[in-house]
């Protein structure tokens, strides 16, 4: 199927469609609001078991890592790839050095709450879901921009996969 | 030809060495401050530039007195030796320096190489969080003689003095009001101060391991845009974080005496209603 934004051409069905806001991936909304109910320490912590269990690029994906898509929106190299699942779920995988571990932990929030998601899943995420997880008490400004940068880059990464299938 | 003020740099392996000794505070200072719960040099404590250094309010640093209670909580007398090290090329490692000299702290060293090279050296790193018994800290008035304000600058381009622009040349040419890479901390106008010369960063140290450059390749390259000793500089890039690192290599490197660092720097001169900017 090919994807369209929504335009005036569907309005009346549009604007209905916007105002019945989609529910968040269940796994994605279950982290949401654990974070959303941590003091900062315990947010810090989160992030900081997040990035020390980064899973590396599995071997096999290695020599997939130059197609990898490539984030500009963060601060430190990030690339992500997914990879669709029999039942029509999707993995994300990321490649993001040591030396990031804010990024990584971020990046975890997002390959944790989506992973197995659908495609179609994937893109309805609306850019402002991370706001109960307040995550800015946290961490600065510019990392969440590039958290918001990771999961526009893996909605286009789903819509790839829903083009190809 | 050697560093004009050497015992402000010491290499990983004399941190090593000063790892028990008391009179020496060591300061992790980074970009991504989570390297630090992560794991840190032994006995090290951990500054943040936004959330330990920046004034909670305002945009600015802490008054003298928060500073003070900052450096007192750290466990850090007007006598300790404070010595700085981060990620990223040192960049916040200098920043830090920088703070810690406008409140008049005169002892301070910067670990050559910061973060990557102690690790590259495969360096021991820990998790435990040290703490120290909280000293009496007496700040000095804040000193003016190292940083800029923007009237500063405007009074720079009247008096035709020479400013160094240490953003990327993307950012510079005013193709980007950003860094690459960082697009949030942005500008509504692009390009640089009128009369600013381009030297990046990055051109001040060894991309392998960090470590400055030696003495004859940084006097050549900022002589050669014509940033020389005599001259009564001013540094900017976008927040103050690159060039506290350039003013560090000015002031202290090649000694030049008259450096300021302009932390207003693009974010501020960028958004400055009025402000000329030359593409």
């Amino acid at each position: 199927m090919s994807f369209d934004c929504r335009t005036d051409k569907h309005s009346p069905s549009a604007q209905d469609e916007a105002k019945n806001i989609m529910p968040l991936p269940s796994k994605l909304q279950e982290i949401v609001d654990d974070i959303a109910s941590m003091s900062r320490e315990e947010k810090l912590e989160t992030l900081i078991a997040y990035a020390e269990s980064f899973p590396p690029l599995p071997e096999r994906l290695k020599e997939e890592r130059e197609k990898m898509e490539a984030v500009p929106e963060c601060m430190t190299p990030v690339f992500l790839m997914a990879e669709k699942q029999p039942d029509g779920g999707l993995i994300f995988h990321f490649d993001i050095p040591p030396q990031s571990p804010t990024v990584r932990g971020l990046a975890c929030i997002l390959a944790n709450g989506l992973n197995g998601s659908k495609p179609e899943e994937v893109i309805t995420v609306p850019a402002d879901f991370y706001h109960p997880m307040n995550l800015q008490e946290a961490v600065s400004q510019q990392r969440i921009n590039g958290f918001i940068g990771v999961l526009a880059h893996m909605k286009q990464v789903a819509v790839n996969l829903m083009e190809t299938k | 030809m050697s560093y004009s003020h050497p015992e402000y740099l010491v290499d990983t392996e004399w941190v090593a060495n000063h790892l028990k000794d008391t009179t020496v505070r060591i300061i992790e200072s980074d970009e991504d401050p989570l390297l630090y719960p992560i794991g840190h040099i032994e006995g090290a404590v951990q500054v943040d530039w936004f959330s330990t250094l920046q004034h909670p309010l305002r945009r600015d640093f802490l008054t003298r007195e928060q500073f003070e209670e900052v450096a007192s909580k750290l466990g850090i007398t007007n006598d300790t030796t404070v010595v700085f090290y981060g990620d990223k090329s040192n960049w916040f490692a200098a920043y830090a320096l920088w703070l810690f000299q406008y409140y008049g702290h005169k002892n301070v060293k910067i670990m050559n190489g910061g973060r990557i090279k102690w690790e590259q050296e495969k360096r021991p790193l820990v998790k435990d969080v040290p703490s120290y018994a909280k000293t009496t800290y007496s700040a000095k008035e804040a000193d003016k003689s190292i940083r800029a304000f923007r009237d500063d600058v405007f009074k720079q381009l009247e008096g035709k003095k020479p400013l160094v622009d240490v953003r990327s040349p993307k950012e510079y040419s005013g193709e980007l009001t950003h860094m690459p890479n960082y697009p949030q901390e942005g500008a509504t106008r692009a390009g640089h101060i009128p009369t600013a010369v381009s030297i990046p960063w990055a051109q001040a140290v060894n991309e392998a391991d960090s470590t400055f450059k030696t003495p004859e390749e940084l006097r050549a390259l900022y002589e050669g845009k014509n940033i020389k000793a005599d001259g009564d500089i001013i540094a900017y890039c976008r927040i103050g974080e690159r060039s506290s690192l350039t003013w560090f290599v000015l002031k202290y490197l090649l000694g030049y005496p008259n450096v300021k660092n302009y932390d207003g720097s693009w974010t501020e001169w960028g958004n400055l209603v009025d402000a000329p900017i030359e593409k």
